[in-house]
């Protein structure tokens, strides 16, 4: 489903992702396990096409000069040089680090907002799915999402993207500043996703404890280098893995 | 005296407010402070009155054509200019207002000057409010003012188009990975606030002459009610246009008409100096903008 050959990203001088090469295939859960600073963001923007967005002002700006070199393909297709908002329209849909929401808005506005694409009856149908996932944010319709728990926030951030209709979603530390409690809570739901909807999910996360039993694959990167791979109960007995994040 | 001051004072509160929705949509939407607003609504003022009389145009073609057209040539001025500045807030200042200058002047170096320029009146006819004789151009600018903003609140909170606005208003980054074109977006918001000023200069011109010198007065007083009220929010600009409305009404009945320009001004230095962001506003936004 996607193919990622050789990527490099560059920040002025500085390195952000380094000759890394993956390939996901769909209906796959896969893990981009890997400390702060080690490159996650920078993937997942760049996937998602965000980087060429971020270049490009950038640029205007005057800004950091920001180079990314290498390819990615999806289904077959290079969509090396796509804006993001045409990737989401192919369904690489990317929900951002630390609550990606309209504080101002709605939860009802939020999710009718991330359904640009979609027609009425699709919005209300992802609605229904994103209420039936996170029970809590029914509750919570009217209120502004500004106003949310850190938690709740996340919910509503995945919901948005389902909505979207993606056919692979990327989550950037969905896990992020959250309890114990609404981490395994989200994990759930994670699942029920691939299982009731098949979509493919990449999730980025330093917090690979709770990720790793679900995950097909998991990628380990650190300084934007991959380092490691494989399953993750394979991941979770590795003692590296172990040591770096699991504190044994 | 009084009766009169607080009636003329609500109808240029209201004129305030149908002026000024243009530009708060465009800044609210697409963080562009289009100093191009008050030359726009001078150039629908010209466009309709050059469809009536050298076209001759129905009333009711040459209003809507000149709505489209203004429309349309904010859009481009976003398009051509404005998407190579965008985020630059100094470079679009600076690219909005020279423009902004540029229609203007050449209206008046196309010789557009004089008493001659009018735009006919919806009804001729006066009302009597309270001892007030109004006549119903005003009313129907007040009218105006309420269709105008209920229809934009209508508009961001049931179609599509318009949640994408408040969506881009809030976070472009969440909005593009959702799928939404920031700057097809931010292009349309140009738009609709250039229709909007068409649709203010159609209703408020009828009051006097299209003059050239209304157009800076337009921008200022548009800037001073935004600023005031907190640029981007609807209802800080309704407030501040009351504050700003009534204080030159009075200033124009106790002082003298040629004071009632100083009131927008003192209004901008006295909320800069109290409260920068506006009565309404989230300075923190405006600082965050990228």
């Amino acid at each position: 489903m996607l193919e990622v050959k050789n990527l490099m990203v560059f920040y002025e001088n500085a390195i952000g992702v380094n000759e890394l090469s993956m390939e996901i295939r769909s209906g796959q859960i896969v893990g981009v396990i890997g400390s702060n600073s080690a490159g996650k963001t920078s993937l997942m923007n760049t996937i998602s096409g965000l980087i060429h967005d971020m270049r490009i002002k950038e640029r205007r700006k005057g800004g950091v000069r920001i180079t990314v070199m290498g390819q990615i393909l999806f289904e077959g297709q290079d969509i090396s040089n796509m804006p993001p908002h045409i990737r989401a329209q192919h369904g690489i849909v990317l929900c951002r680090e630390r609550h990606p929401i309209f504080p101002d808005s709605t939860v009802d506005e939020n999710l009718k907002i991330a359904g640009h694409l979609r027609n009425r009856e699709e919005i209300k149908h992802g609605m229904d799915m994103g209420f039936n996932l996170f029970p809590n944010l029914a509750r919570w319709r009217k209120r502004k999402a500004g106003f949310l728990s850190g938690g709740e926030q996340q919910m509503l951030a995945i919901a948005m993207a389902m909505i979207v209709g993606p056919k692979l979603m990327l989550l950037d530390e969905p896990l992020l500043g959250l309890s114990p409690a609404m981490q395994s809570q989200l994990v759930k739901a994670l699942k029920a996703i691939r299982r009731e909807t098949g979509v493919t999910l990449v999730i980025a996360e330093q917090f690979a404890r709770p990720l790793l039993p679900m995950l097909d694959f998991a990628y380990v990167i650190e300084n934007g280098m991959l380092t490691l791979t494989g399953s993750g109960p394979e991941l979770m007995e590795n003692p590296e893995i172990k040591s770096a994040y699991f504190g044994v | 005296m009084i009766t009169m001051t607080i009636v003329y004072g609500f109808i240029n509160s209201a004129i305030l407010v149908v002026a000024a929705l243009g530009f708060n949509i465009t800044f609210g939407i697409s963080g562009v402070a289009n100093f191009a607003h008050g030359a726009l609504y001078i150039a629908a003022g010209f466009l309709t009155y050059l469809c009536l009389t050298e076209l001759h145009f129905p009333y009711w073609i040459a209003a809507p054509a000149a709505v489209i057209i203004t429309g349309a040539l904010a859009a481009v001025i976003y398009r051509v200019v404005l998407l190579r500045v965008r985020g630059l807030v100094v470079s679009e200042v600076i690219a909005t207002f020279a423009i902004g200058l540029a229609i203007l002047e050449l209206f008046r170096f196309l010789g557009f000057v004089g008493f001659e320029f009018t735009l006919p009146v919806f009804v001729d006819a006066s009302v009597p409010l309270g001892n007030t004789l109004v006549d119903a151009q005003r009313l129907l600018v007040v009218a105006s003012g309420i269709v105008l903003t209920v229809f934009l609140w209508l508009f961001t909170h049931y179609t599509k188009t318009g949640l994408a606005f408040r969506g881009i208003a809030q976070d472009e980054r969440t909005a593009l990975t959702l799928g939404i074109n920031a700057d097809r977006v931010a292009a349309l918001s140009m738009a609709f606030g250039g229709a909007y000023a068409a649709v203010a200069a159609l209703v408020i011109l009828p009051l006097g002459t299209i003059a050239v010198n209304e157009g800076y007065d337009v921008m200022i007083n548009s800037l001073a009610v935004c600023i005031m009220g907190g640029l981007g929010s609807t209802g800080g600009l309704i407030a501040a246009s009351f504050l700003i409305g009534y204080g030159q009404i009075i200033t124009a009945t106790y002082l003298g008409t040629h004071w009632t320009m100083i009131v927008s001004l003192v209004a901008i230095l006295i909320i800069l100096i109290v409260k920068p962001s506006g009565l309404f506003g989230h300075q923190k936004e405006l600082e965050e903008r990228t």
